[in-house]
């Protein structure tokens, strides 16, 4: 199986984050706290509760050299957690927003985070020295609904958003001390804060899980439309691929090299997909194997619904209910709603992720026994 | 499977649609006296007025679509011969046949629907629902 480990532990998940050694997981079981495990010998004890926030916890992140945990919560909030001695202390960053935070990450160099949010706009936090604590600059042009996703590109300074207005948007988010110290070369210096730099109109429904490549040359994200686009080279001149899928769609996206990316969603099924030499897309195969068990599960449900609807119009004729397209018995009973890489040390290939959804466990899936990883 | 998008442009002409309407009528009431119903309705699904808000292109397409749709009697055979770039097409047009509530249509919409689901997938269902800029 291509799922090494299977945790249940909390009903319902809305976010989880690995710290920098995999030894502990931060996530969210669903309310206003965070909750972090730690793996002892043979299972998993809750080390510590992170409870300052007033309503559900939609995102988190735990970067890898500095050791800080963000949250970012309904409750219009978010706080940077350090670790000290035993005890994860908060510092509140004020993001000044009059609706809820959906999601947050840490920019590649950690010294930023950028927090999408429904007021219809991002808030770029960065860490001010002098007086000790952690100011937020908005982006509030150009999205016309809330942000669902957020990405940073490898160069620290564009920023990828998904909105539910269905666009996609890179902006640059480049801040005079934090980026401007030192020689920054390349394009990014022509642009200024906030500034758009392009903007993807592929999908007409809401887009969710926007993500880069390795290298930055890459962009993808997933349209509620059961549909995901992969855009080349999105700053100069974009060429944008659209793949239909066959069933549900897509939450959230993780490239694991230049030319694999897993998509996660509805389906409770890891998908992948891959590019061949040319750099034409394609979905390639689920990731779990799955059992034909009938049970009373979300597919028997949808079989005996379609029955019914079918069987209205056979009219006595024996009906052979139609047989659900997928049969259940995977890791996941429920959506997939988070995908997190698990790098070991500097590798740029990812060989291990993990997923959380909607039914409260966390699986840890393998990829390197089960398939060959393209560079 | 990348889509393409064999539409019409928005910004043309409604009686340009209209006219090119009737002759798709003409064509599938050929199609259909060769007791050729796939061809009939491939006729009939392509360049749909999907991108226009206007009601009587839309109706006039659907009036088109209904008529070679109900004239299929196999419907295994029908998806032998049906390319896959109909399918999101074909679906939301199911869809418009069983919200009229008439006995005979939504049948014959029922089972083409059981047969395309089986062959499309349940994303081809959610395109139909979500799309709301190709709307049929």
């Amino acid at each position: 199986m291509a799922a090494q480990a299977i945790h249940q532990f909390a009903e319902c998940i809305t976010c989880h984050a690995w710290s920098p050694d995999h030894s502990m997981i931060a996530f969210c079981p669903n309310n206003t706290e965070v909750h972090i495990y730690k793996f002892f010998t043979d299972k998993w004890e809750k080390l510590h509760v992170l409870s300052k926030h007033d309503q559900i916890v939609s995102g988190i992140d735990w970067s890898r050299s500095s050791n800080k945990i963000v949250t970012v919560s309904h409750d219009r909030n978010s706080y940077v957690w350090t670790q000290e001695g035993q005890d994860w202390v908060p510092t509140l960053v004020i993001l000044k927003l009059n609706r809820a935070a959906l999601c947050v990450q840490w920019s590649p160099k950690e010294n930023k985070f950028a927090v999408g949010s429904g007021a219809k706009s991002v808030c770029i936090c960065y860490y001010e020295q002098e007086n000790n604590w952690w100011i937020s600059k908005i982006i509030r042009k150009k999205h016309e609904s809330s942000v669902t996703s957020v990405a940073w590109h490898p160069n620290n300074i564009h920023l990828a958003t998904t909105s539910t207005d269905g666009k996609c948007r890179v902006f640059s988010t480049i801040i005079k001390g934090v980026d401007t110290r030192g020689a920054q070369a390349g394009a990014s210096a022509d642009w200024k804060f906030g500034e758009q730099i392009a903007q993807l109109d592929l999908s007409s429904t809401w887009t969710f899980g926007v993500r880069w490549s390795p290298s930055g040359k890459t962009l993808a994200y997933a349209g509620h439309s059961s549909m995901i686009y992969f855009v080349d080279d999105v700053e100069a001149s974009p060429a944008a691929q659209n793949l239909t899928l066959r069933d549900l769609p897509l939450r959230d996206i993780l490239f694991v090299s230049e030319k694999m990316a897993i998509g996660v969603g509805f389906d409770c099924n890891p998908m992948i997909f891959a590019a061949d030499e040319t750099g034409l897309w394609s979905f390639v195969r689920f990731l779990d194997e799955r059992k034909v068990t009938p049970s009373t599960s979300k597919a028997s449900q949808l079989s005996e619904a379609l029955g019914k609807l079918y069987g209205q119009s056979k009219q006595g004729t024996s009906s052979d209910t139609v047989e659900p397209s997928k049969p259940r018995g995977g890791a996941h009973e429920n959506c997939i709603t988070c995908i997190v890489p698990l790098r070991k040390g500097s590798e740029s290939i990812v060989k291990q992720f993990s997923t959380s959804g909607l039914d409260g466990k966390i699986v840890v899936w393998d990829l390197e026994n089960h398939i060959t990883i393209p560079k | 499977m990348a889509s393409s998008s064999p539409y019409l442009e928005s910004d043309e002409n409604l009686e340009a649609i209209i006219s090119r309407i009737e002759q798709k009528s003409r064509k599938i009431e050929t199609h259909l006296k060769q007791s050729k119903p796939v061809e009939a309705l491939k006729t009939a699904l392509e360049g749909s007025p999907l991108k226009t808000r206007d009601e009587r292109c839309k109706s006039a397409n659907w009036i088109v679509v209904h008529r070679a749709m109900m004239a299929i009697r196999d419907i295994d055979g029908m998806f032998n011969s049906l390319d896959p770039e109909y399918y999101d097409i074909l679906m939301k047009y199911l869809y418009r046949g069983l919200s009229t509530g008439d006995r005979p249509t939504c049948d014959q919409c029922l089972k083409i629907h059981e047969k395309l689901t089986e062959k499309a997938g349940l994303g081809c269902i959610l395109r139909s629902l979500a799309d709301t800029v190709n709307t049929v």
